[in-house]
């Protein structure tokens, strides 16, 4: 049953519909098996693009930002990308320690960041073996 | 004339491809000199740049239609006195202070007024110096040239300047979003498409945005596909965060045909302009009344 615009919970914070998945960053396939369709979906659609997100970005640019901006730490590529839209929040983040391989996660607009990125982070710390 | 005619930023220069590329050049060649580069960029007979500390202080070419003093008598309505104006011109030389802020110490423009108009006139003489096709042909170091660094330019604001003329009213637009967006610890830039840079085209900056052009342009070129690839999936996503070295972030978002980038120092600054954008589309319509979380789970 839907809610009505005044009747929010405090569950409705968390990313309850949360999906995840690793894909490849170099052919945008998704590499973990997803069962359900609907996950599949709405994850296949944000992996196809990474290729053309993390490879057309001219790493040397970065680096030069960084040195105008105070930057630190590894300059030359994005640890993490979000987008943000009227019904979703989708998240990027590559591998460190599986080059070529990004952790991928859609889900709700109404999530919180915070709460999605953890969630991200504890996965990405799983998947490294940390 | 039509409005959009008279509110043209440099009627005297079409913008072109080969100009475009032109003032690109000119621009990386002073990205790439050090950092406290102060003296004059010499073009031999086709004009000169002087610097302070990187940022352009005065550009001058004698193939030039506009002079500093018709635009500076122009920006007031009725125009000033060309009397007043000689006098106070008559009394800059004999001190040596520069002419502009000798007007506006005499009262007779103000500090943002004789900004926009040492904008539009270095801007005219940098375009002129890019079309001559003639490279600098020395860099002769100076201590000081003198000039107040709030009337000084940086190579991202020339070229936005000279974007700007392919559609002034839309490059006011775009500075108006930026002034709304952006916030303390980031800097901006708006861009559009056009057939005239062959990608991105920068028509507006804030202040402060002070990087190597081509990675300005390398960074809008990057924004634009990542609004294209995402709208495969979801068109609806207008804003994008991407993080990098520690705690730098660039925000991306795109309002009525116009691109934009916020290049932020730390992360907070990221998340505030996410909220401010967030707000703004809310209260717009563009993305739905429920609020979002912030970050932190608050």
């Amino acid at each position: 049953m839907s809610r009505g615009p005044g009747e929010r919970s405090a569950a409705d914070a968390s990313p309850h519909d949360w999906v995840c998945a690793v894909a490849s960053m170099t052919t945008g396939a998704v590499l973990d098996d997803l069962s359900r369709a609907d996950e599949r979906e709405r994850l296949e659609g944000l992996a196809a693009t990474l290729p053309e997100l993390f490879a057309t970005i001219d790493g040397h640019c970065l680096e030069r930002l960084s040195q105008r901006m105070g930057g630190h730490g590894d300059a030359h590529a994005f640890s993490e990308i979000l987008m943000f839209s009227e019904n979703y929040l989708h998240l990027i983040q590559p591998l460190t320690r599986r080059p070529g391989q990004a952790l991928l996660a859609v889900c709700s607009a109404a999530s919180s960041i915070g709460l999605a990125l953890s969630l991200m982070r504890e996965r990405v710390a799983v998947l490294e073996g940390e | 004339m039509s409005a959009a005619e008279s509110s043209r930023v440099l009627p005297s220069i079409p913008a072109s491809p080969s100009l475009i590329a032109g003032v690109l050049r000119l621009l990386a060649f002073i990205d790439e000199l050090p950092a406290g580069a102060t003296g004059a960029l010499n073009f031999g007979e086709h004009g000169l740049i002087l610097l302070e500390a990187r940022k352009i202080c005065w550009a001058v070419s004698p193939s030039m239609r506009l002079r500093l003093t018709d635009i500076l008598r122009n920006q007031s309505t009725p125009p000033l006195p060309r009397e007043a104006v000689e006098e106070i011109y008559r009394r800059a030389k004999e001190s040596g202070a520069p002419f502009g802020e000798a007007l506006v110490q005499g009262g007779l423009i103000s500090e943002a007024g004789l900004r926009a108009a040492l904008f539009k006139h270095n801007g005219e003489a940098i375009a002129h110096l890019a079309s001559s096709g003639v490279g600098p042909v020395s860099f002769v170091s100076h201590l000081r040239t003198g000039y107040d660094p709030r009337f000084s330019f940086s190579a991202c604001e020339a070229l936005a300047m000279l974007g700007s003329l392919d559609d002034p009213a839309r490059a006011l637009a775009a500075q108006l979003e930026l002034g709304n967006t952006l916030v303390q610890d980031s800097f901006g830039v708006a861009f559009a498409r056009n057939e005239l840079a062959s990608g991105a085209l920068v028509i507006a900056v804030d202040r402060h945005c002070d990087v190597p052009v081509q990675d300005l342009i390398e960074i809008c070129n990057w924004t634009s596909g990542l609004f294209d690839v995402t709208h495969t999936f979801d068109p609806d996503a207008t804003i994008a965060r991407a993080t990098w070295a520690g705690s730098l972030a660039l925000v991306a978002w795109r309002a009525k045909g116009i691109g934009y980038v916020s290049l932020c120092t730390t992360r907070a600054a990221a998340a505030r302009v996410v909220s401010r954008l967030e707000n703004a589309s809310r209260s717009s319509g563009v993305i739905a009344a429920a609020p979002r979380y912030r970050e932190g789970g608050q």
